[in-house]
């Protein structure tokens, strides 16, 4: 595993026989191959010959991309499911920092909403305490824009930390 | 042929020096024909000097009462003796002042000044005054070489010359035992920094003020001699940002478990900018060491990433990177066979 990851959205026009357990078959290939589901839209008012047109969205590791779409195509190939087409959406890259110190009393929504004012977004946010008063651990998943690199991110994050002396461990 | 050696600094490192020196000097003789002797041996408060050579073994058996054998001169220093000495390699060993690089970087110019070729165990002087030190040596064609200064007897700087081939991009390290061994214990055992220090303490890998190593200080020294010899950089201490680990907390180590990082306190030369900071590594990482040992990742231009890893501390660990020195030295002077 990497410290910072390059991750795509993908979209897989397939169609699906309007059977029960056809839906499983085709998320289960996915999500064992790394695939992060995001959506799945039914198109039943376009079904054809008992087949119904279905496009389902994940993101995959930028890494993994190739042998994983390879894994996938296989694997739907012999649950007789064709890919009709594949949409390659924007890339983001993610990384993972910690922060300690009084992140919640120096207002960690004026830290979210500022990063957020730049594109950097959190798309997780984990925290253990010990007490109220005492200094709070909390883990970050941020996303950040394809065109920004990740010194300027770290900058943008030291910045913040040290106007709100917090303690920034980044990979 | 006859190498003539004056140690200076009779502490741990000097002492093993010493050890080593008496267990292979046959073994050198007969593989080299190298004789060495060790006419001085200083200390703070006075030295034991032997014009024909002091037998080692009768120091080693005086243990701490060597000022009691015959030819041990009180209050003469290193310093004021050097123009006098009649000695071809100037081993340093002294403790390291981590502000001023002395008293061993006065021995080092010293020494260099009266064309003795100087091996130094001591990390401060190279660290403050790397560029002075090397010119010095340059100007006077004198050898210097201080490989124990960075993970002891770990081939850290001499791996150089296995890859002149290659180039060497960027360095990552952990370069002190004691701040890995609490990163360690944080990690293994969920304890918290003041409990894993004490326990390093109790165990004799940190000593009873460990902020040199801890803050960061040591690690940041290293670094910087690891860069300005490896990458060809002129650094110097002040020129490292610099982050301890007394502020990682269990908790911290515990919230990034789970997506399979470690935090450990690496000392980074990348990007011509010299960093000793906690850092998140992938567990899997070949830097995610445990205990007290060191490790450095270089990366080359034409094969990936090389390790090297190995125990970065202890007596003889230190004494045989000096003798590897004095040796290599030797050889360049061919005093060899």
């Amino acid at each position: 595993m990497n410290y910072e990851k390059n991750r795509i959205m993908i979209t897989l026009e397939v169609k699906l026989p309007d059977t029960p357990g056809s839906l499983v078959e085709l998320i289960k290939p996915i999500s064992k191959n790394g695939g992060n589901i995001y959506g799945i839209l039914h198109y039943h008012d376009k079904k054809i010959n008992d087949l119904i047109p279905v496009n389902i969205t994940f993101e995959l590791s930028e890494d993994i991309k190739e042998i994983s779409l390879q894994n996938i195509s296989k694997e739907l190939r012999k649950n007789n499911i064709q890919i009709e087409n594949i949409t390659y959406g924007i890339e983001k890259k993610e990384i993972i920092v910690l922060l300690t110190g009084h992140v919640f009393d120096t207002d960690v929504l004026d830290t979210i909403k500022r990063l957020a004012s730049k594109e950097i977004n959190i798309s997780e946010l984990n925290a253990k305490f010990t007490e109220l008063k005492e200094v709070s651990n909390v883990k970050l998943k941020i996303e950040f824009p394809e065109n920004m690199t990740k010194k300027e991110l770290i900058n943008e994050l030291r910045n913040i930390c040290k106007e709100k002396q917090l303690f920034l461990i980044t990979g | 042929m006859r190498v003539k050696i004056c140690l200076i600094g009779k502490g741990t490192v000097g002492t093993s020096f010493l050890k080593l020196v008496n267990i292979k000097k046959e073994e050198f003789e007969q593989k080299f024909n190298l004789e060495i002797i060790v006419t001085s041996i200083f200390e703070h408060d006075g030295a034991l000097i032997k014009e024909n050579g002091i037998n080692l073994k009768e120091v080693l058996d005086a243990e701490t009462n060597f000022r009691n054998l015959p030819y041990w001169k009180k209050n003469v220093s290193a310093k004021e003796l050097i123009p006098t000495l009649n000695a071809n390699i100037c081993i340093e060993t002294t403790p390291t002042n981590s502000k001023t690089g002395e008293p061993g970087l006065s021995h080092i110019i010293e020494a260099l000044n009266h064309n003795m070729d100087v091996v130094s165990s001591n990390k401060g002087p190279f660290y403050i005054e790397y560029e002075k030190i090397i010119n010095l040596a340059e100007k006077n064609g004198c050898f210097v070489k201080y490989e124990a200064t960075v993970a002891s007897c770990v081939p850290s700087l001499g791996i150089k010359e296995n890859l002149i081939g290659n180039e060497i991009l960027s360095i990552k390290a952990i370069l002190n035992g004691t701040s890995n061994f609490i990163l360690s214990r944080m990690t293994a055992e969920g304890v918290n920094f003041s409990l894993a220090l004490k326990e390093a303490q109790e165990l004799g890998y940190a000593e009873s003020d460990p902020t040199l190593d801890i803050e960061g200080f040591d690690a940041a020294g290293k670094i910087v001699i690891l860069a300005n010899d490896i990458l060809g950089w002129s650094k110097s201490i002040h020129d490292v940002k610099i982050e301890g680990i007394s502020k990682i907390t269990p908790h911290a180590i515990d919230l990034v478990k789970s997506d399979g990082f470690v935090i450990k306190h690496l000392a980074i030369a990348e990007d011509n900018e010299l960093v000793v900071e906690p850092r998140l590594i992938d567990k899997h990482s070949p830097l995610n060491i445990a205990g007290t040992l060191n490790v450095i990742e270089l990366e080359t231009k034409y094969a990936g990433s090389i390790i090297l890893m190995g125990r970065g501390a202890g007596g003889l660990e230190a004494a045989s990177a000096l003798l590897n020195d004095l040796l290599s030295i030797a050889k360049q002077r061919k005093f060899l066979r």
